[in-house]
């Protein structure tokens, strides 16, 4: 049986496409092979598991091309967003989706792949002396939920709340990937909320309660066994 | 006669000339100062543990706790009869000696002390002290260690390190390189912008900010010379400048830009060109 959506839990042996995405876990007994087609990408791997099941659902997006470069994820408002003093409001973006495969037992949860179909690019926040290398995408502003190709691009709320005593123009927005909790059913979805202190200061955190019909998303730190400390983001370098 | 005063016989007892109570003196100053010794050990461990590599943290631990130790021992000294003024008079000859012996060797402490105060270098940084490039592998009390490029290992004197000028490549989270390359006069070079622009553009580790800068910087001699400034990411910046080159390179002559050869054009005058015809 082939299904016909990414985002889910399956069995051990299993066949998905969606899309240009395609990937099959086959194999008897303890051994199975893995592989995993998105566009002309290919993946194979082999996989010793007796049990479990496997969860393919979205992840922080800050892990592709290269682990470790980035930490941050800088979303660039393709219109400015301005803000009144004193006044809060709400405003949704989209965020590049990368596709974590993850095999999970009652003991554990080891990541077998992550893939994405967009094409990742990063960027400095900040000086190079003390700025900090964030992935990059370009989002327009929505006032409603937008429309999204799912496996290519989330939804994220952002709450806004200009606590400074003059107007504001935003133009980008930094979140810690740390901090993230991203939630799925159709499309990848992520609330946040941006706290402007300062003309050139705020914060950024992510709201943690999970929506109605939702899943909670497998944490990649948490899967890696990296404790977090750090959660909120303080924007010290400005939104412009 | 009561207990108190039988105490006091006892401990004004004479063993070889030193009263009980002196040794006793003697002995409760050196416990004190091991466990002085201990306390200041277990919290330099706590406060340097995340600041200072270990081999070096545990060069600190011991000289601060052999050093608190010979101080317990130089106050409890007197209480057994030994006389600190012969050994002060000793231990200056002994210090003035050992000074003259090892001002390198404390040259070489104090820097180290220092460069781990100012943290010009981590260990894992690329650097260039002095005349050597490579990773640090390691910065101890008395020297640093460096692994160049070729794989070759290097100890350094932190004296050394700590005069020299060192440059570090990944102190800032991204560095910029360049490239320049020359086209054709016949080319169009707003194309040949154009082409190098959106190849950057696919490249994931070059930043889109700041932005890469390509324009021309030069009518040479025998092309239009172009300059390419790229940021990238420090610890990744080189593997994207071997890369990029090439592809640059490839891109351009696939559009029909070419990279000339050097040459130069030769005009003959009228007279010559005479001459040439009879010929």
């Amino acid at each position: 049986m082939i299904f016909l959506r990414v985002f889910g839990e399956y069995d051990l042996s299993t066949q998905l496409k969606e899309q240009d995405v395609e990937i099959t876990i086959e194999g008897k007994g303890k051994r199975k092979s893995y592989y995993r087609k998105v566009g002309e990408e290919e993946v194979k791997k082999f996989i010793h598991a007796e049990e479990g099941k496997v969860v393919i659902c979205p992840v922080e997006p800050v892990n592709l091309p290269k682990e470790g470069v980035a930490e941050h994820l800088l979303i660039e408002l393709d219109k400015p967003f301005i803000i009144e003093s004193g006044f809060k409001d709400t405003f949704y973006v989209k965020f590049p989706v990368e596709i974590g495969v993850f095999l999970v037992d009652k003991k554990d949860v080891e990541r077998i792949d992550i893939f994405t179909k967009t094409k990742p690019k990063y960027t400095l926040y900040g000086p190079p002396e003390n700025g900090i290398i964030c992935k990059w995408w370009k989002s327009d502003v929505y006032s409603e939920m937008p429309e999204v190709d799912r496996l290519y691009e989330g939804i994220m709320k952002i709450e806004i709340a200009n606590n400074y005593y003059e107007w504001m123009e935003i133009n980008k927005v930094v979140f810690r990937a740390f901090d993230m909790k991203l939630f799925y059913n159709e499309y990848a979805y992520m609330h946040a909320t941006l706290t402007i202190l300062k003309k050139t200061f705020g914060e950024t955190t992510f709201n943690k309660r999970k929506p109605k019909n939702m899943k909670g998303a497998i944490d990649i730190y948490l899967a890696k066994g990296i404790k977090k400390f750090e959660k909120k983001f303080i924007m010290e370098l400005g939104f412009k | 006669m009561n207990i108190w005063d039988s105490l006091k016989d006892v401990l004004e007892l004479k063993v070889g000339g030193i009263t009980v109570v002196n040794i006793f003196t003697f002995i409760f100053i050196l416990l004190l100062a091991v466990v002085i010794g201990k306390m200041v050990r277990i919290n330099l461990r706590r406060i340097l543990r995340e600041k200072v590599p270990g081999a070096t943290l545990v060069a600190i631990e011991k000289i601060a706790y052999y050093g608190i130790i010979f101080i317990g021992l130089m106050v409890a000294l007197p209480y057994i009869g030994f006389s600190l003024s012969g050994l002060l008079v000793a231990g200056g000859i002994l210090g003035i000696v050992i000074g003259f012996a090892s001002q390198t060797v404390v040259s070489n402490l104090i820097s180290g002390l220092f460069l781990m105060v100012e943290k010009p270098i981590k260990i894992g940084d690329g650097v260039n002290i002095g005349d050597v490039s490579g990773v640090v592998k390691d910065i101890r009390i008395l020297s640093t260690t460096i692994r160049t490029y070729d794989g070759i290992y290097v100890r350094i004197p932190n004296d050394r390190v700590f005069s020299s000028n060192i440059q570090n490549y990944v102190a800032h989270v991204a560095r910029r390189f360049e490239y320049k390359i020359g086209i054709r006069y016949s080319d169009d070079a707003e194309k040949a912008v154009k082409i190098i622009k959106s190849l950057l553009e696919e490249h994931p580790l070059i930043l889109k900010e700041p932005a890469p800068a390509i324009f021309v910087e030069e009518l040479g001699e025998s092309s239009v010379n172009l300059s390419i400034r790229i940021w990238a990411p420090s610890n990744h910046w080189f593997s994207v400048k071997t890369e990029m080159l090439w592809k640059i390179k490839v891109a351009l002559e696939k559009e029909g830009i070419e990279i000339p050869f050097p040459q130069h054009v030769i005009w003959f005058a009228d007279e010559s060109k005479k001459i040439l015809k009879k010929k």
